[in-house]
C-alpha cells in the first residue's frame, strides 16, 4: 500500500513537473517575448499609467520579475517592526524648508549677514560670493541680467557660458534657507542660528542685487519670515516640466514619454536602426584639444610592488587628526591657509617662531578657527601642527 | 607571524617533525639568498628564466591563513585603484568624486573597494547602533526603524549599476580625458541587498495625496532629493548589503536608497529620513546642480533615468593594442547599460559610426545592470575609429553626439549618453576622440 502510494505520488509529481516545464517554457517565452518589448504595454505600470521615467516596467509574472524569482508571499504586508515616532522626534528631524513650508520665525539684515559671511563663508566662497578654487560662486552680480545668460552655449573655449548661481538660476529661495541651515558651513554644518541664516540669505540676495516685492534688498533690509514668503526668484519659470500642483506627476510622465524633450532616440524595432552609411558628409573626428591629465594617482597599468610609505617617526594620531580636521582647509589652495606640503609657505610660518605659531593656531588667526575648530588638548593639537610642518619641509 | 607559527608547531608537531621543519627552513634560507632555485635542465638563452627557475613563491612557504582575516588584493594590483582629479571637485576632497577603474574590471560586478564614490560633505563614520530610519509625512502610520528591525524585513538582492548623471559630463564640448577611467568611471555595478520600499509602505498607509518622497541623508551635508511615488511603488529599495557584505562607508553605510537605473545622486546615501508630500521639495541638488540646462534657456529640473549607454573597455586608452601583431585575433569588449530597461543589443563600428556590425552580448543580461558585449576582430595594424552603440528593451538607442547636442546643447552637464569613440592608431595606441558634424 505504502509502496504503491509512493510510486503513485512519484509518478504524479514527475508528470506534473513535465507539465510545469512545458507551461513554464511557454509562459516565460510569452513574458519575455522580445518582439513585444518595444510595444507600449511594457512601458506602463500595472495601473495602466506610463512609466514615469519613460522606461520599462517589470511586472511580476508567474513569480518572476524580469529574470529574478520573487517570493510573492513577502509582498502582502503585515509587518510589525519598528514603532511610531514621537511628536518631538518628528519635529526634531523635520527641519525641511520648502516652497510650501516656511522657515521658522526669525530675522536678519544683509549687513549682519555679511559679518557672518566674512567669519564663516568667505574663505571658501570668496569675496562677495565670487567663488574660486573650485568652490561654487554664490553670486555673479545682478540676478535679473544674469538670467539672460541662460541661453548662452560655450561653443568655443573663450566664449561666455551661462551663469548658474543662486540669484539667476535657482527656482526657489526656500532651498537656500534649507541648505545653509543643513549643509553649511561645509566643515561644521547645523551650527548656525535661525537669525544667522535669515541674515545670510539677506546678504546673498543683496550681492545678487535682488528685490523682494519691488523693494531692493539693501544693507539695512530686515529679512523675516513674512518677507521671505514673498520672494519670487527671477528664474522661477526656467524649468521643465512643471512639477508643482495637482498635475506635477502627470507633467513629468508626459515629458519623458517624448524622447525629443531630453535628447534621446527611439526606434520601433531593432531593424529600424541605421547599419550603413549612417553619417553626414561633414562628420569629422575631433581630438582632445585641451587635455586634462592631473590624475591622482597618475594612471598606471603596471603590476609591481607598491612603494612602502615611510611612516617611521610619523605621529599617526596626528596624521589622522590632520586628515579629518585640518585637510579641509589646508589640503588645497584657495582657502588662504598654508597648503600642506608647500615648503615655502610653511617656512614663512615657521619663521615667525614656533611659540607664535602655536599661539596663533590655538587662539585662531583670521580665517583660521581656534585650534582649527577642534577641541583637542594643547599638546595633541601642537602635535598636529608639528606633523603638518614636518611633512612640509 | 613567524613566532605564532612556530608556537603552533611546538604544540602540535612531534619533535621529529619539528627537526624536519628546521632543516627545510635552513634550506629555504639559502634559497632566498639566491634568485630562486634553478631547475635541473641547463637553461639556454631562448629559455624563459621564469619557467626555467623556481621563483621564491614556488618553494618558500607562504603566509598563514591567520593573516589578512579580511582579505586584500595582491600588492601587485596596487595600481588598480579609484582615482581623483581636482577638476572634478567643488573646492575640496569632501565635495568630490573618486572614479572607478572600469578598464581593469572583468564581468559585471565591481569590487566594493573600487566602487566609484561621490560625497557632498565628506564620508561619515556612522555608528550603526545609533542609526534610525524615519518614514513620515502623508502616511497613516509614521514609522521609526533601527537597523536590526529594518533587516528583519524579507530581503531581495538585485544587480544594478549606479551612475552619476555627470558621467562623461566634462566632455559635452569635446573630449578632455585620454582615459576611460576619467571619461566614464563615474559608475559601478553591484548586487544590492535590501527591502523593497513598497513592501514597507504596505503597512504604513500611503495617503492618496502623497505624490513625492523626500529622501534625506544623515551625513553632514544632509543631502535631500525628491522622488516621485511612482518609482517608490515600483522598484525603489532600501539597501544595506553590497556584493554580499555591508555597504561600504563610501556607498552609504549603514543604509542607502537605491532607485534602480536612476541618477546616483537620487540614491541618497547614509539615508535617515523619508517624508511623503503632495508637492515637491526643491532640494539643493534640484537647482544649480543636477538640472540639465538646454539651449532654450530652460532646464530639466527632475531628470531621472540614466539613458542607454555603452563604452568599449578593451581597447581603451589605458588598455591599448600596442602589443598586438598583424593577424592577431583579438576580443573587442565593452560595457552597455540602461537605466530604462535591459540591454537588447550592441553594435560596433570601425569607422567612427558610419557603418555598424552587431556585437554579441555575453554573460548575464539583466535589467538596469551592466551588460558585457564582445566582438572578435582580426587585428590589421591599421588606424580605426572604434565605436559602440547600445539599445534597450524600452526601445531607446544611443544617439550620436550630433543628435544629442541638437536637443541638449553643450551646457547641460548631465545625462550625456552620445556614442563614444576611440581612435586606434597604426601602432595600436588608443585615444579618446569624438565624431561630430
Ligand atoms: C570649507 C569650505 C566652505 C565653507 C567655509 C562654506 N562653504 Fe558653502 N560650499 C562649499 C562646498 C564645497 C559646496 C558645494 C557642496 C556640494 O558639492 O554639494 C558649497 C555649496 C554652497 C552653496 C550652494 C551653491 C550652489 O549654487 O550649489 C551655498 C548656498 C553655500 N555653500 C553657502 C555657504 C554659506 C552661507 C557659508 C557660510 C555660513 C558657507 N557656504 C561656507 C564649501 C564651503
Ligand atoms: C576653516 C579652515 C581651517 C581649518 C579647519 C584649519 N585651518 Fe589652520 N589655517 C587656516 C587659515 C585660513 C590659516 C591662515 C591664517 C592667516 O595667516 O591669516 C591657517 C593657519 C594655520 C597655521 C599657521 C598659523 C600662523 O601663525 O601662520 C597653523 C599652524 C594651522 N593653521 C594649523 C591648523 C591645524 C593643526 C588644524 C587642524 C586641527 C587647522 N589649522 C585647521 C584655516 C584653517
Amino acid at each position: 500500500m505504502f509502496k504503491f502510494d509512493r510510486k503513485f505520488i512519484l509518478g504524479a509529481s514527475a508528470a506534473a513537473a513535465v507539465a510545469m516545464l512545458a507551461t513554464g517554457c511557454f509562459k516565460s517565452g510569452d513574458a519575455a517575448a522580445p518582439s513585444a518589448s518595444n510595444g507600449d504595454n511594457v512601458l506602463t505600470y500595472a495601473n495602466g499609467k506610463r512609466v514615469i521615467d519613460g522606461g520599462r516596467y517589470y511586472a511580476t509574472v508567474n513569480g518572476k520579475s524580469g529574470p529574478y524569482y520573487v517570493n510573492t508571499d513577502t509582498e502582502n504586508g503585515g509587518y510589525t517592526y519598528g514603532r511610531t515616532p514621537t511628536a518631538n522626534e518628528l519635529e526634531a528631524w523635520n527641519t525641511t524648508v520648502t516652497p510650501w513650508r516656511l522657515p521658522p520665525k526669525g530675522q536678519g539684515t544683509a549687513e549682519e549677514g555679511e559679518a557672518v559671511y566674512e567669519a564663516k563663508c568667505v574663505m571658501c566662497h570668496g569675496d562677495f560670493g565670487s567663488g574660486g578654487g573650485g568652490y561654487p560662486a554664490l553670486s555673479k552680480g545682478n540676478a535679473y541680467d544674469n538670467v539672460k545668460t541662460l541661453k548662452f552655449q560655450r561653443v568655443t573655449a573663450d566664449a561666455e557660458g551661462p551663469i548658474r548661481v543662486f540669484g539667476n538660476y535657482w527656482p526657489e529661495a526656500s532651498t537656500l534657507w534649507w541648505y545653509i541651515m543643513e549643509g553649511m558651513p561645509h566643515p561644521d554644518t547645523r551650527t548656525l542660528t535661525d537669525d544667522e541664516v535669515y541674515a545670510l540669505v539677506a546678504y546673498i540676495m543683496n550681492i545678487n542685487e535682488m528685490e523682494i516685492d519691488g523693494e531692493e534688498v539693501d544693507y539695512e533690509y530686515v529679512l523675516d519670515q513674512e518677507k521671505f514668503a514673498k520672494i519670487v526668484m527671477p528664474n522661477k519659470d526656467g524649468f521643465e516640466p512643471v512639477i508643482d500642483g495637482a498635475n506635477g506627476l502627470e507633467n513629468v510622465r508626459a515629458y519623458f514619454a517624448d524622447p525629443a524633450n531630453f535628447g534621446a532616440q527611439k526606434i520601433a524595432s531593432a531593424d529600424e536602426r541605421c547599419m550603413s552609411n549612417c553619417q553626414k558628409e561633414t562628420a569629422k573626428v575631433v581630438p582632445i584639444t585641451i587635455e586634462q591629465k592631473e590624475f591622482i594617482p597618475p594612471l598606471s597599468e603596471v603590476r609591481d610592488l607598491p612603494e612602502v610609505e615611510n611612516t617611521a617617526g610619523v605621529d599617526l594620531e596626528a596624521k589622522n587628526t590632520y586628515e579629518s580636521s585640518c585637510a579641509v582647509c589646508h589640503g588645497a589652495a584657495g582657502m588662504g591657509a598654508p597648503v600642506f606640503g608647500d615648503k615655502k609657505a610653511w617656512a614663512a610660518v615657521v619663521g615667525k617662531g614656533m611659540d607664535t605659531v602655536y599661539a596663533n593656531a590655538i587662539n585662531g588667526l583670521n580665517a583660521m578657527p581656534p585650534k582649527g575648530g577642534t577641541d583637542l588638548p594643547d599638546d595633541k593639537f601642537k602635535a598636529v601642527v608639528d606633523y603638518m610642518i614636518s611633512q612640509s619641509k | 607571524m613567524r613566532n605564532e607559527h612556530s608556537q603552533h608547531d611546538a604544540e602540535n608537531v612531534s619533535a621529529e617533525r619539528r627537526s624536519f621543519f628546521k632543516k627545510t627552513a635552513a634550506l629555504s634560507a639559502t634559497a632566498i639568498a639566491g634568485a630562486g632555485i634553478l631547475s635541473g635542465t641547463r637553461a639556454m638563452a631562448e629559455d624563459d628564466p621564469v619557467i626555467m627557475n623556481t621563483p621564491d613563491w614556488g618553494h618558500k612557504i607562504g603566509y598563514p591563513v591567520t593573516k589578512n582575516r579580511y582579505g586584500m588584493p595582491s600588492p601587485y594590483e596596487h595600481n588598480i585603484t579609484r582615482r581623483n582629479a581636482q577638476l572634478l571637485s567643488s573646492g575640496n576632497w569632501q565635495a568630490s568624486i573618486a572614479m572607478c577603474p572600469i578598464q581593469d574590471l572583468s564581468g559585471i560586478m565591481t569590487p566594493n573597494g573600487l566602487f566609484f564614490s561621490r560625497c557632498h560633505g565628506g564620508i561619515p563614520t556612522i555608528n550603526p547602533n545609533e542609526w534610525r530610519l524615519m518614514i513620515h509625512g502623508l502616511v497613516e502610520k509614521p514609522l521609526v526603524l533601527t537597523l536590526e528591525q529594518l533587516k528583519r524585513y524579507p530581503n531581495v538582492s538585485r544587480i544594478h549599476f549606479v551612475e552619476c548623471p555627470a558621467n562623461g559630463g566634462p566632455e559635452w564640448r569635446g573630449p578632455q580625458f585620454n582615459s576611460i577611467q576619467f571619461a566614464k568611471g563615474m559608475m559601478s555595478n553591484a548586487e544590492w541587498t535590501g527591502v523593497y520600499l513598497k513592501d514597507i509602505l504596505k503597512d504604513l498607509g500611503l495617503k492618496p495625496s502623497a505624490k513625492w518622497m523626500l529622501a534625506e541623508g544623515i551625513d553632514s551635508s544632509h543631502m535631500g532629493r525628491t522622488v516621485p511615488v511612482d518609482k517608490v511603488l515600483d522598484d525603489a529599495m532600501i539597501v544595506w548589503g553590497q556584493n554580499g557584505e555591508a555597504l561600504r562607508p563610501e556607498q552609504g553605510y549603514p543604509v542607502r536608497l537605491l532607485l534602480p537605473g536612476w541618477e546616483g545622486n537620487l540614491c541618497v546615501k547614509w539615508l535617515g529620513r523619508l517624508e511623503f508630500a503632495a508637492e515637491p521639495f526643491y532640494a539643493k541638488e534640484e537647482t544649480a546642480k543636477y538640472t540639465a540646462l538646454k539651449p532654450t534657456g530652460k532646464a530639466i529640473q527632475h531628470f531621472y533615468a540614466n539613458e542607454v549607454n555603452s563604452i568599449i573597455t578593451n581597447p581603451c586608452p589605458e588598455k591599448p593594442w600596442t602589443d598586438l601583431k598583424k593577424g592577431d585575433l583579438v576580443e573587442i569588449e565593452g560595457l552597455a547599460w540602461s537605466g530604462m530597461g535591459t540591454i537588447e543589443g550592441v553594435d560596433v563600428s570601425f569607422d567612427g559610426g558610419n557603418n555598424w556590425v552587431e556585437a554579441k552580448l555575453k554573460g548575464l543580461v539583466l535589467p538596469k545592470s551592466w551588460t558585457r558585449f564582445s566582438f572578435m576582430y582580426k587585428y590589421e595594424g591599421k588606424p580605426l575609429i572604434l565605436a559602440s552603440r547600445a539599445r534597450d528593451d524600452a526601445g531607446y538607442i544611443q544617439p550620436t553626439i550630433d543628435q544629442e547636442t541638437a536637443v541638449m546643447g553643450v551646457e547641460s552637464v548631465y545625462h550625456r549618453n552620445g556614442i563614444a569613440t576611440w581612435e586606434v592608431t597604426a601602432e595600436g595606441k588608443v585615444n579618446n576622440v569624438q565624431v561630430r558634424s
